[in-house]
């Protein structure tokens, strides 16, 4: 078991990107990628697709981030890969339509996001699931569905 | 050039106490297996408290406190005042400052257990507060309960059907209610006790142990 107690670095910074591509050539950088689901935690284990064992155990005031670098030194590295979040955007025709959604979505304590007229629901389970709760609102209504990922969502 | 920022070792981390959550709704027997994890985690020398959630009253507390299983000053109690879900998931400064001061309290502390006052289905606990959490659901609330596919089942990270003596009484098909847990929880961990008993609780503490304590 490999115990991580804290966050070396982020890998878009200059040195460590550099670090990591010297590594990246040798073959020896582990990415682990981390469920969604699991990004906010502060404690976790996991194991790499190395098969290294992760403790990880991070000071309440750190969080894991996509390019966190857990490990790093003349051998190997340990990256974090956050899984590509998937956003629900729902573009309401009306504004009595876009009421009643925020309401649902309110109720439902759903994580949401707002972009102009549309309102972006994290998808954190099947999106079906996420359809069958809007059902009524959905089919007699015209409410634009389409699914994106983190990027788009921005 | 060595720069080895992270280190092998056994046992958990010294920077902070782990912190889980123990949620479920009313009278499904949370601070019951609370009750018999204490002496279980003690025994394998964590050193642990407890934060009780209630809704205007210190009962859970109180019943910790007087238990003799645990020195009354590592039990703290937050008053939710509203919807229990709200101090541990919503806004959960009140809990997260109860930890705080735990900590500040006992050195060296390695587990805080932070217990849900009683809620619905719905009920989840923010990663902000705890590391990982269990929803406490029993067999007399009803067979159907993992069927409604609530948050809280869904979700949470160890489900715990309990009480599980009661199903002859209740006409419920034990073995039947596990499956459809397990079935809507996709993979997630489903666990049965008899927290009166002790029954199934030495599972529960090995997960607990395992998931964010870091015993092998």
């Amino acid at each position: 078991m490999l115990h991580i107690d804290h966050v070396i670095g982020d890998r878009s910074e200059p040195a460590m990107h550099k670090r990591l591509h010297h590594l990246e050539h040798h073959g020896t950088v582990d990415v682990v990628t981390i469920p969604l689901a699991d990004m906010a935690r502060h404690r976790l284990r996991i194991v790499t697709p190395a098969g290294e064992d992760l403790a990880i155990a991070l000071p309440r005031d750190e969080k894991l981030f996509d390019g966190a670098v857990l490990l790093i030194d003349d051998a190997r590295a340990i990256v974090v890969r956050a899984e590509v979040e998937r956003w629900l955007r729902l573009q309401p025709a009306t504004i009595a339509d876009a009421i009643e959604l925020g309401y649902h979505a309110g109720n439902l304590h759903w994580r949401v996001r707002f972009d102009g007229e549309c309102l972006l629901v994290a998808l954190e389970g099947p999106a079906d699931a996420y359809y069958a709760r809007l059902e009524g609102l959905l089919a007699d209504r015209t409410i634009e569905t389409t699914i994106v990922t983190g990027d788009l969502a921005a | 050039m060595l720069e080895l920022s992270s280190r092998k070792v056994s046992g958990a981390s010294q920077a902070s106490a782990a912190r889980i959550g123990v949620g479920g709704p009313v009278g499904s027997g949370k601070t019951a297996l609370i009750e018999r994890l204490i002496p279980v985690l003690r025994g394998r020398g964590v050193d642990l408290a407890v934060v009780t959630n209630d809704l205007v009253t210190k009962e859970d507390a109180e019943r910790l406190r007087r238990s003799g299983l645990i020195d009354p000053a590592r039990v703290l109690a937050v008053e939710a005042g509203a919807c229990p879900h709200t101090v541990i998931r919503e806004d959960p400064t009140l809990n997260m400052a109860a930890g705080d001061d735990l900590e500040a309290s006992f050195p060296g502390l390695e587990l805080i257990i932070f217990e849900s006052g009683g809620d619905n289905l719905a009920s989840t606990f923010s990663l902000d507060l705890v590391d990982w959490w269990m929803f406490v659901i029993d067999v007399a609330g009803g067979d159907d309960i993992p069927r409604k596919k609530g948050p809280g089942v869904l979700k949470s990270d160890l489900l715990v059907v309990n009480k599980t003596d009661l199903a002859p009484y209740v006409g419920v098909d034990l073995e039947g209610m596990l499956t459809e847990a397990n079935a809507v929880r996709a993979g997630k961990p489903v666990l049965a006790t008899n927290a009166r008993r002790g029954e199934g609780v030495e599972a529960v503490a090995d997960m607990i142990c395992r998931a964010v304590l870091f015993h092998a």
